[in-house]
């Protein structure tokens, strides 16, 4: 178990994460295949009432001139929705993060933006606060054994080391970082547990990639993460948020009822 | 009904906004002080003596302080909750509205701010172990005033109350189903 949850009433928690495009939910292996899940909105309210945590919308399709559809819908959830929510996708510079946070988002989350140009991370933490900004870290487990950080949607091979990369998230002022281990994305075969027990991080680490049962959320938050975030295995009615929180919860897991 | 959100310049008021309209209520966002309101609620983000010098600007703290004497009901959400109180360690210099006794602390653990999904500590069935959204650094460790608490690091005040003031350390607006129903009953009669 995370070191975060001893001596606080902080509890794990749990995410649904939506890929958007077009102002629709999605879900796909690659661009070219992507299947509807929803309205954003709609899936939205709906696992909050079930009782999810956290939720985080990932505009798939953003590019600058998409940004308006975005912050309509950003502006949409944060009317509708009272429960936390992060925004992420295209997000290149600290007035893009600005107009995300005036239309209502509570957090947001970087990726390739943070690769290329860490000292958003610092820009953003300064301005917003460490508690606004999730960075989220592509990781792969290559054939050789080596662990490789990649951007643009897992797309893009950079050199930067993992372990360091780490490091010089939390040092310039994230405030959670999200692993996502690539070579579990899709797979069903549970999260990465070497990736989330290896290290203690000083910030919240969510586990991202892989989940398909409820086992394997246990499995995550007993190797140290402080939050696990799914997509699919909920949009596809696999599993309700209540059911995998019932599982944890019979598993001796404190985690937010309603 | 009628709700006003006090704007004092620090931070988004959109969810606070939609949240006490989803409850019901005619919402307004007072940039200056107004008596045509039931309520007043005063939301606040960022540092302790930031949002206190926001209060000395368009006579809100004179405001505030003559609303509540005349018995009218007030809220304060988040660094809203701690201006209830005398002083901050965060900006010691800065003045409080002084409504409640107390100087507010750092949370006495490794890793601030707070952030995520607390259960209450109450003696009171309505609050008693529910969970609540909280995102801070600072908070009041004790207080006579104190119905809901929870611990970071250190027990604090997550819920006072002292007649007509209600002060919340968690977003009720970012509480879910149950921070509706608990910003309902706070803004009722």
């Amino acid at each position: 178990m995370s070191k975060l949850f001893q001596d606080t009433s902080l509890v794990p928690r749990l995410i649904a994460c939506m890929d958007v495009a077009y102002g629709r939910v999605v879900k796909g292996t690659n661009f070219k295949q992507l299947k509807d899940m929803g309205d954003p909105i709609e899936l939205g309210l709906e696992y909050q009432h079930q009782g999810v945590d956290e939720l985080v919308f990932l505009d798939i399709k953003a590019s600058v001139d998409k940004q308006e559809s975005a912050l309509e819908l950003v502006n949409k959830v944060a009317k509708t929705l009272s429960i936390p929510f992060t925004v992420g996708g295209g997000l290149k510079q600290l007035s893009d993060v600005d107009k995300f946070f005036n239309a209502g988002a509570d957090k947001v989350t970087l990726n390739t933006a943070a690769v290329e140009n860490p000292e958003l991370i610092n820009q953003i933490a300064n301005k917003h606060g460490s508690q606004s900004l999730i960075v989220a870290v592509d990781v792969n487990l290559e054939s050789n054994g080596e662990l490789v950080l990649y951007t643009h949607g897992g797309s893009k091979r950079v050199k930067t080391k993992y372990n360091e990369w780490m490091t010089e998230v939390i040092n310039r002022g994230a405030g959670e970082i999200m692993i996502n281990a690539m070579h579990k994305d899709g797979t069903g075969s549970g999260f990465d547990l070497e990736l989330l027990s290896e290290r203690e991080y000083s910030v919240p680490i969510i586990a991202s990639g892989g989940a398909k049962q409820p086992n394997d959320f246990l499995e995550a938050i007993n190797a140290g993460a402080d939050a696990v975030l799914a997509a699919g295995i909920f949009h596809r009615g696999e599993y309700s948020i209540s059911q995998v929180k019932n599982y944890l919860i019979q598993n001796q897991i404190q985690m937010r009822t309603i | 009904m009628k709700v006003g959100i006090i704007d004092l310049n620090s931070g988004n008021l959109l969810s606070m906004i939609s949240a006490t309209q989803n409850t019901g209520y005619e919402t307004v966002v007072l940039t200056k002080p107004s008596e045509n309101v039931d309520v007043l609620v005063m939301p606040g983000q960022g540092r302790f003596g930031f949002v206190a010098s926001q209060l000395n600007k368009n006579n809100w703290r004179n405001f505030i302080l003559d609303w509540v004497s005349q018995g009218n009901k007030f809220i304060g959400v988040c660094v809203g909750m701690q201006l209830l109180f005398e002083k901050s360690d965060e900006d010691n210099t800065a003045q409080g509205l002084g409504l409640l006794t107390g100087t507010i602390k750092k949370l006495q653990h490794v890793k601030t701010p707070m952030v995520g999904w607390a259960k209450l500590h109450s003696d009171l069935d309505f609050y008693k172990d529910q969970y609540v959204y909280f995102v801070n650094s600072y908070g009041i460790p004790q207080s006579e005033s104190c119905i809901a608490s929870v611990n970071y690091g250190n027990d604090f005040c997550a819920i006072v109350q002292k007649d007509n003031v209600l002060g919340f350390q968690f977003h009720p607006e970012k509480s879910g189903d149950y921070g509706l129903n608990l910003l309902k009953k706070a803004l009722e009669k």
